[in-house]
């Protein structure tokens, strides 16, 4: 990458607020005469309400008003309407929120939601995807056809099918034809969860003119207010929703929330400002999670290592509620398989409705669970094929230019490089040495590897926009929608403005807590895609300012506008460096010696639209569904100990094609992706009873890593391959960083210890479980070792 | 019961004391019985509270009782523990480490350094968790545990403290105001492995090992005990009875394993299944006795 002066460099980041405590979350929000909203959730996953009693807790000190499903006779979602504020008429998982209670105190709301009685009646609840597809299955969403939905989901209405998806590309059956080896293979991930430290608040008012303002804990401020707009009638306008810090989202915080809830009980109360404020159990219920998925893969090659054919049924989990789940069943039907020229492949991606707690985005949509399932049939193909499996990998590796995506489009030739960060992984974990066996016999070590890709998956025109204002001394503030939590892209902007108007980056501000109504538009926050689409429209932003600046030189010094530069934050002739007008000087327009003033305040305006992306076309997929894709591998090393069945990541390595505007941010998202990838990998897993019940909606119980978990050794590198149209060649990184571990880690496992693990979490039991059926001799080894045998 | 579900932020109301002696306590003790809960470290009761598992009318802070905030070692009759002492005072004790170190290493692998600051080692006796991991290394260590009412006071060994799961011998009137550590058998040595999903987690398995003079069979001490693999926590008795033979210590090591599987009775829960629990029995117990009796 060429060298600059500030993009590429470490500049640490500026929200100290948070180290200080001042930083504003949607928590700290409290407002005169604010009413506090307290939700109770249903027993059962799946069951008619025959009756809901709440005279007594209407009869609380305190209470104002109790709501129930039928005050609010709509639904609400994103890409599905398929939500109910409060059930309505039946309840369709534990948790499932019933009432509504609204009270003066956070206490009074408390103590009134344990005297609400409900009568049900239990129907069967539907708890997999394998009894969701039953044909004789109880239907979950019993008026499917009734729901809006986006042009592009095809739900199924008589079944619990929220969305299929058909991929096609070449002929699949003379693909396999061709096949010397095939590998089929079947795998699972359950529901998880977001894990993010700020449980979910939202307080909402109606102003007297009609105005609905909220304050929430969310990724894309625009996106609540046009789905709040959408899902209630309101006009647009009419909605303005406040951005604060906010502690963490992974996805499970994009799109609409809960903050219609206290929009609708504010407007039923007068406007009076509500609180709807989730503990941590509460978030584990009412808040969407991750989907659980199935992965029906078969895979074939020829005997030279060609990949030749890839046949698949994926299924989703998606839970009662599939509102955003849908557009995941998408993401991984048409990425179907990893970073590789696949000619002949078919693909069904079914996302199902079950009886659980409703699902929703989670960082890396759906592409960590995809190369969960194929990353490893690749390692099996090698295995079958006598290949080593990073030559495998590098025999099919996209090449862009050349290669086709499996929608029919051809890779672009700035595409990124996913064979050098095959390469650069491979070497830096060591590849090919035999890791070191530990003192004790019954600890293995062994090293995998996987690669990945993954764009943002978005409609087409989904749109960015950016304003930059120049401030009386010369700073320059920065107008954007994206969301900051904590992934620091409007930091990266920030820096992107220094570099382009040559100005110290401290004179640049992106304010992180702002409202829809006086920033710059953009879609959403979500899909590594905020510097990528974000940066465009800045960029043009700056572009635009940049010329107004020079045509304010150029009037002044009597040249022509192309005769003008930009250097060091101000317009100068070139060729002659001191004759210059500093951005503080032409800030509010240039004023001549003879008070004459010229322009007016500088203020510069980009947009970004995704021009190049399109419709998928419904019976093959066929069309170009993402602005980017950024490349990447993971390679991993691991230790494997018999005795407690317990897996320590020891050395995690992840490479990525992109370059990026701020290695230190960048890094960051790395280690913290790498952490979270093997948490999931090794422990995260939301537990049900067999009648549906959630046993671990807290942290006890839902093991999160903690930092004695995190590897001894983490490498992270950019090759700074860049994409010719992004903001200085940066391509999306967030969710990269956390999609190749639990591929990563199960290869590795199974070069430890010879046992494929296809289902998700590996922890101890499933460990145990697995070699039980795989290797029971290694457990006859431990028994000689420290019982001598039978 | 309850048709919904209904989770509170906020504690439900009470009546909060902070007596200054023993004697006001014993006395608050046998007024209100069951209906006042013991707020020591508060890190079991608190949760318990919010969750609705406990609903006192009444909570006593014993935190300002002077007189029960002890921890002291007499040579020759062992460690006293007082019911406010805290865990993260017991890790730091560089005497407890040296003595007693099944205890010290039971102690610094609950839950983190945070918790261990307000949690006490009599709380996590009185709540009386399958899981308590203080409780193995207690049991290998012989513990007794004084039990005092308005009516005086009895020492209970802990091997017979426990009745059930968070069940007790301890009656509505009595609160715990001692442990009592004996002097632990000359030379005697152990540790105590936890299994754990992540670095910081409740015990999956508790395993306490202790051993003196391996190589002496008359003099030779082997005992072991186990959290979360019965209602109780369990000590097996019979494995200290049966080092005393004569044997190789491979064939003594092999009937251990027997015993202790006939012993325990774990059951699958969110935490683990049964059948893990059975596997970490059987070998960890195995491999703790190899280390510790210096079998090759």
């Amino acid at each position: 990458m060429k060298a600059y002066k500030y993009v590429g460099k470490p500049i640490p980041r500026q929200d100290v607020s948070k180290v200080f405590g001042d930083a504003i979350y949607a928590y700290d929000v409290k407002l005169p005469g604010m009413l506090y909203a307290k939700l109770v959730g249903s027993t059962y996953a799946h069951a008619r309400i025959k009756r809901i009693d709440y005279s007594k807790a209407l009869k609380v000190p305190g209470v104002i008003r109790v709501f129930t499903g039928e005050d609010f006779p709509f639904k609400v979602g994103i890409y599905a309407a398929d939500r109910d504020v409060l059930a309505r008429g039946k309840v369709l998982y534990y948790g499932h929120p019933v009432a509504g209670i609204v009270a003066e105190t956070p206490e009074a709301a408390e103590e009134a939601a344990e005297l609400i009685e409900v009568e049900y009646e239990p129907l069967e609840p539907v708890l997999t995807i394998e009894d969701a597809l039953r044909p004789d299955a109880p239907l979950i969403h019993e008026h499917m056809e009734e729901y809006r939905h986006a042009s592009f989901i095809y739900p199924r209405p008589g079944t619990n099918i929220a969305n299929y998806l058909k991929l096609r590309k070449g002929d699949v059956k003379k693909g396999f034809e061709e096949a010397d080896v095939v590998v089929e293979g079947e795998y699972r991930e359950p529901l998880i969860s977001h894990a993010y430290m700020e449980n979910w608040v939202g307080i909402a008012r109606v102003l007297s003119d009609g105005t609905v303002e909220v304050w929430s804990s969310h990724q894309s401020p625009f996106a609540v207010r046009h789905l709040l707009a959408a899902s209630l009638g309101l006009p647009i306008g009419k909605v303005v929703v406040h951005h604060t810090f906010i502690g963490g989202g992974f996805g499970g915080k994009a799109g609409l929330l809960l903050e219609h809830i206290p929009v609708l009980f504010s407007m039923k109360l007068g406007g009076r400002p509500v609180r709807l404020e989730l503990n941590r159990e509460e978030n584990f219920l009412f808040m969407a999670q991750r989907a659980g998925y199935l992965f029906k893969m078969r895979t074939g090659a020829t005997k030279d290592g060609r990949l030749v054919a890839h046949y698949g049924e994926y299924y989703l989990d998606a839970g009662a509620y599939a509102d955003y789940t849908v557009n995941i069943g998408r993401s991984v039907g048409f990425v179907p398989t990893g970073p590789y020229e696949v000619p002949n492949i078919h693909v069904d991606s079914i996302t199902v409705y079950t009886n659980k707690v409703p699902t929703t985005a989670f960082r890396g949509f759906g592409m960590q669970e995809m190369h969960f399932a194929f990353e490893q049939q690749i390692d099996q193909l090698a295995e079958k094929l006598g290949m080593d499996p990073l030559e495998l990998r590098l025999k099919n590796a996209i090449v862009p230019g050349k290669s086709y995506l499996p929608t029919q489009v051809r890779v672009r030739e700035d595409a990124g490089d996913p064979v050098g960060t095959m390469k650069r992984a491979a070497e830096l974990i060591g590849w090919g040495r035999r890791p070191e066996k530990p003192d004790e016999p019954w600890k293995f070590r062994g090293i995998g590897i996987a690669s990945f890709w993954k764009g943002p998956v978005q409609p087409p025109n989904a749109a960015s926009s950016a304003i930059v204002k120049v401030n009386e001394d010369g700073s320059v503030d920065v107008l954007v929608g994206t969301g900051e939590m904590g992934q620091g892209t409007i930091y990266a902007l920030a820096q992107i403005v220094a570099e382009e108007l040559g100005i110290p980056v401290e004179k640049v501000r992106v304010a992180p807590v702002r409202s829809t109504d006086s920033v710059a538009y953009t879609w959403q926050t979500v899909g590594s895609r905020g510097l990528f689409s974000e940066g465009q429209a800045l960029m043009r932003a700056l572009d635009d300012l940049k010329s107004q600046m020079k045509e304010i030189a150029a009037r002044v010094f009597n040249v022509f506008k192309d005769e003008i530069e930009i250097k060091d934050g101000k317009a100068c002739v070139k060729g002659k460096p001191w004759e210059c007008i500093s951005l503080a000087e032409m800030a509010l327009g240039y004023t001549l010696p003879n008070g004459n003033a010229i322009h007016g305040p500088l203020i510069g305006r980009g947009s970004h639209v995704p021009s190049q992306t399109t419709y998928l076309d419904p019976e093959t997929g066929k069309g170009e569904p993402k602005p980017f894709m950024t490349f990447g591998t993971s390679a991993v090393e691991v230790e494997v100990d018999l005795l407690n069945m317990r897996v320590r990541v020891l050395k995690a390595v992840t490479v990525l094609d992109t370059p990026v505007i701020n290695p230190g941010l960048a890094l960051g998202q790395a280690y913290g992706g790498a952490v979270m990838g093997i948490s999931i990998t090794l422990n995260e897993e939301l537990k049900l009873t067999k009648d549906g019940r959630l046993l671990n909606p807290n942290f006890t119980d839902y093991k999160v890593a903690r930092a004695g978990d995190i590897p001894t050794e983490m490498v992270a590198e950019f090759l700074g391959v860049g994409q010719k149209n992004a903001p200085y060649g940066a391509k999306g990184v967030g969710e990269l960083t956390m999609i190749a571990w639990p591929a990563a880690i199960a290869n590795a496992i199974y070069n430890a210890i010879g046992v494929r693990i296809k289902k998700l979490p590996i922890t101890p039991d499933n460990l145990l479980e697995a070699i039980r059926e795989q290797r029971p001799e290694l457990l006859k080894e431990l028994d000689k070792y420290l019982l001598g045998g039978e | 019961m309850r048709t919904v579900l209904a989770f509170r932020t906020i504690l439900p109301t009470f009546t909060y004391h902070r007596p200054s002696s023993l004697a006001e306590l014993l006395e608050l003790k046998a007024k209100l019985g069951k209906d006042a809960a013991i707020l020591a470290g508060g890190t079991d009761l608190l949760v318990d509270m919010k969750m609705g598992v406990k609903r006192p009318s009444h909570v006593i802070d014993i935190k300002g009782i002077k007189e029960l905030h002890v921890l002291e070692y007499k040579e020759g009759s062992g460690l006293i523990i007082g019911p406010t002492a805290t865990l993260r005072e017991l890790e730091t004790n560089s005497l407890l480490k040296e003595k007693y170190p099944v205890l010290w290493d039971a102690v610094r692998k609950i839950a983190d350094v945070a918790l261990r600051e307000r949690a006490t080692l009599a709380g996590n006796i009185a709540n009386a968790s399958p899981a308590a991991d203080s409780a193995p290394a207690l049991l290998v260590y012989d513990a007794k545990v004084e039990l005092t009412s308005i009516n005086g006071s009895r020492l209970v060994p802990l091997r017979e403290f426990f009745t059930g799961v968070k069940k007790t011998v301890m009656k509505e009137n009595e609160v715990i105001t001692k442990i009592i550590v004996p002097e632990p058998p000359a030379g005697a040595k152990g540790e105590y492995f936890k299994a754990v999903r992540s670095a910081e987690d409740l015990a999956l398995v508790g395993i306490a090992a202790l051993v003196a003079n391996p190589n002496n069979p008359a003099e030779r001490v082997v005992r072991l005990a186990y959290a979360s693999v019965a209602p109780t926590p369990v000590y097996v008795k019979e494995v200290e009875e049966l080092f005393k033979k004569d044997e190789p210590l491979n064939k003594l090591i092999k009937e251990a394993v027997n015993i202790v599987l006939s012993k325990v009775s774990p059951i699958s829960d969110v935490r683990a299944t049964r059948e893990y629990r059975l596997h970490l029995v059987k070998y960890v117990t195995a491999y703790l006795l190899r280390k510790l009796l210096g079998v090759k």
